[in-house]
């Protein structure tokens, strides 16, 4: 079992935590791997690709699930098991990659980037997704961390 | 004019031939990663310590030349390896294209 504490105050996390839940479902019905396939012009050969990586996502999205249900996550605490290591690393990219595609779609590649700097006079929808983007990449950093 | 000429040269029995052709010298195949604004630096680098065994400084140089340059070829060679890299590329989320190292 891999365990840390992340260094983030459990009323934002609380603040977030709904957010992730509404994202969460998002991402499994948002799923969308054709724009990102390689040029390969035989169909069944396509569709055996999308229907992998499909598969291997809802796998990700489960070891996520597990993390954000998890009780002790609302303090701040990580306790993920070896072998879904891998499987929360992706799954936890594939919800930023949600949260950008909504929450944060107004916001610009390098200012995303670079980090909000006048996050405070944005839309609260925005705040709180900025907040739940920052939140997962710090989950994500810390497990690479751990891992290392 | 351009793409007239492409499209009448596609369906040249020369090219035909001349794809056959690449297909039996088994022609290399370019895995290509591409730079996004969500995958952090240090995804990146252990994605390719993953996929590909680099050590941490090769895995580095890979992802930097995504960050900094926009994309990175980080494989070249046969087609079917190619296809399998890009899969497991795509399964860690990072944006991959493969072309025909011409």
């Amino acid at each position: 079992m891999i365990e840390f504490s992340l260094q983030v105050e459990s009323r934002i996390i609380t603040a977030v935590l709904p957010e992730l839940e509404k994202l969460f479902a998002l991402s499994a019905k948002d799923e969308d791997f054709s724009e990102i396939l390689p040029n390969i012009d035989d169909p069944d050969f396509k569709e055996a690709w999308i229907d992998g990586l499909k598969h291997e996502a809802k796998v990700d999205r489960n070891a996520l699930a597990r993390l954000l249900k998890s009780p002790r996550f609302k303090f701040g605490r990580v306790e993920v098991k070896e072998n879904d290591v891998d499987d929360l690393l992706r799954g936890l990219t594939e919800i930023r990659f949600t949260i950008r595609k909504t929450s944060l779609k107004e916001v610009v590649d390098e200012e995303l980037e670079a980090g909000i700097s006048s996050i405070s006079s944005t839309h609260p929808e925005v705040q709180i997704g900025y907040f739940a983007y920052l939140l997962m990449a710090e989950v994500q950093e810390r497990l690479i961390q751990e891992i290392s | 004019m351009k793409s007239d000429i492409l499209s009448s040269s596609l369906s040249s029995p020369l090219l035909e031939e001349k794809t056959e052709l690449d297909e039996r010298l088994g022609t290399p195949w370019k895995v290509i990663v591409l730079n996004d604004p969500v995958n952090l630096m240090n995804y990146v680098v252990m994605v390719f310590r993953k996929v590909f065994g680099f050590n941490e400084t090769k895995a580095t140089k890979h992802m930097m030349e995504v960050h900094e340059l926009g994309k990175s070829v980080v494989w070249v060679g046969e087609r079917e390896q190619a296809e399998s890299y890009a899969y497991q590329l795509q399964r860690w989320r990072l944006q991959t294209v493969l072309e025909k190292d011409d």
